[in-house]
């Protein structure tokens, strides 16, 4: 009988221990990817941080690096969400101020998929004082002044910048100079693009990229296309019903083709060129 | 010769202690898994294994100090075999000298060993990567032998308590606290800098020069980023640990003849 009784409580294992992997699937559950980025909302300042890791800056900052890298370019994150990833680069990059790939990575996610080119900013800059030596990171804010806050002029001062430090790229002195000139041309912005995207080593990162690089060329296009437009009505006095017509008169040879996959078509109420995917166009590159 | 027999008596028994094998076990699984960890990344690998690696071989380095250190003396007592060995025609600090060199040669081979687990596990990282395993960063090697200069500055705190301390959970309590605040005398010496009053200035300074500046043996992050350590600060700062350790084991010296055992 007591032999029995010692049997029984041991099979019981068994079924407490199922009880605890469902109730922690259960837990699972409410933790949504949201919890885990306002996580980083709670992070102490890395000033504090840093007496607190005894000698192991670098330890604790790794681990915060980890987190954070999973959740960037999940779809699901928001931009107020992008704002905590910001704090967490930024404890980080306190911890561990030479780590310059945080830098990179955080300057390049924050904007292109965060839409938040001012914390980006902010990050590169800080990443600036600590790495002095570092192009890719005036490279960056350049990019950022560019090609989202519209500033040209102090978008070229951080490229030549960069293309004075050691190691830069050879086209790097070229892209700066045009930038000087040809501050709102889509295919300035298309080369920046290219050359980001080879710079860039995470997937999620080249596949908003991509996109923009898309984008990019959709508003080159649909630019071209109106120009042709434009020439149509000054030969015929009246704008053609598409765009097929264009070549039909021979004023261009053929309709580019539209990167997503869609086709251009011409609005005659606004009297602009615009994509069948991409609704809107281009703010950045839309005045002229 | 005396203390070279102590010390090698010392050694052999250390290696038969089991929480030296399971403290080794965890600090080369930790090390093997960081390998695992720097999948999570992107870009720079390396920088994340010798980030825990460099981590995990001091962080196990000091609690083998600590756990071993303090029970060198204490266990003595308990066995009473202690009262055998003094009542031989040999000083004190003799003994005490002995004991301090067997654990110091203990903890040398011990993180001898997480180093070569370290470098294994970056050249299978490099191997892997496709590149030679002449990439592997040599300077770890220099934070490793400042690791086990701190190591060696903190058995020594750990021989001291426990020539005093009746208890060894209490010397474990003690070292663990000093070792905590030899990583925090920098922000000690803030403290000091921002005070008016000079007399105060001049005490926070006594303390910040009398406590451990473990911080001074800490080139982890500066390894990862390949910043120069000079061989003039690897000197100094190994000059410093053997002065510091002098002074230590000198007090423990002195305690230790004075104490009565009963």
């Amino acid at each position: 009988m007591e032999r029995f009784k010692n049997y029984l409580i041991q099979l019981l294992i068994v079924p407490i221990a199922l009880s605890v992997y469902l109730t922690q699937i259960q837990i699972e559950g409410y933790k949504d990817i949201e919890q885990r980025i306002e996580k980083f909302m709670m992070l102490p300042k890395g000033e504090y941080l840093k007496p607190m890791t005894l000698g192991y800056e670098q330890l604790v900052g790794d681990i915060i690096w980890l987190r954070a890298i999973q959740v960037i370019g999940d779809k699901v994150v928001t931009s107020k969400g992008y704002t905590w990833i910001y704090n967490a680069l930024n404890v980080v990059t306190t911890l561990d101020p030479k780590f310059v790939y945080a830098y990179q990575l955080g300057g390049v996610t924050l904007s292109t998929l965060g839409n938040r080119p001012d914390l980006s900013n902010m990050l590169l800059k800080k990443g600036m004082k600590e790495n002095t030596t570092v192009w890719q990171i005036p490279f960056y804010i350049g990019f950022n002044n560019f090609f989202y806050l519209d500033d040209y002029e102090s978008a070229a001062e951080y490229m030549s910048l960069a293309s004075k430090l050691p190691g830069h790229p050879t086209y790097l002195p070229k892209l700066a100079a045009r930038l000087y000139v040809q501050a709102g041309n889509p295919n300035v912005a298309l080369e920046f693009l290219a050359r980001m995207y080879k710079e860039t080593d995470d997937e999620k990162v080249k596949s908003a990229l991509e996109q923009r690089i898309k984008e990019v060329i959709v508003e080159r296009d649909a630019r071209f296309l109106e120009g042709a437009v434009n020439r149509y009505k000054e030969i015929y006095n009246l704008y053609p019903d598409n765009l097929q017509d264009l070549v039909r008169k021979g004023i261009i040879k053929e309709i580019p083709q539209e990167p997503f996959g869609g086709f251009y078509y011409f609005n005659s109420s606004d009297s602009r060129v615009y994509s069948s995917v991409v609704k809107e166009r281009m703010k950045v590159y839309g005045k002229k | 010769m005396r203390i070279l027999v102590i010390a090698i008596n010392t050694f052999k028994e250390a290696i038969r202690d089991k929480i030296l094998y399971n403290l080794l076990f965890f600090a080369l699984l930790m090390i093997g898994t960081s390998l695992l960890l720097a999948t999570l990344t992107v870009g720079e690998q390396s920088k994340i294994i010798i980030d825990i690696g460099l981590a995990s071989i001091n962080i196990f380095g000091v609690l083998i100090a600590i756990f071993l250190g303090i029970g060198l003396i204490s266990k003595e007592i308990e066995k009473r075999t202690i009262y055998n060995i003094l009542s031989k025609p040999m000083p004190r600090y003799q003994f005490l000298i002995g004991k301090y060199i067997g654990l110091l040669l203990t903890i040398a081979v011990n993180t001898t060993i997480m180093g070569i687990g370290l470098y294994i596990v970056l050249a299978i990282n490099e191997l892997q990567w496709g590149h030679s395993i002449l990439n592997v960063n040599p300077d770890i090697w220099k934070a490793i032998y400042l690791i086990l200069i701190e190591l060696m500055v903190v058995t020594a705190i750990a021989l001291m308590f426990s020539t005093f301390s009746s208890s060894s959970s209490l010397s474990a309590i003690f070292t663990i606290a000093l070792y905590i605040i030899g990583h925090l005398t920098e922000d000690i010496r803030l403290i000091g800098e921002k005070l008016q009053s000079v007399t105060l200035k001049g005490v926070i300074n006594l303390i910040y020069y009398l406590l451990p500046n473990l911080d001074n043996f800490n080139v982890k992050g500066r390894v990862v980023y390949g910043i120069e350590i000079s061989p003039i600060y690897l000197s100094l700062v190994t000059l410093y640990g053997l002065f510091y350790i002098s002074i230590v084991l000198l007090l423990s010296g002195m305690i230790f003849q004075k104490r009565d055992f009963k």
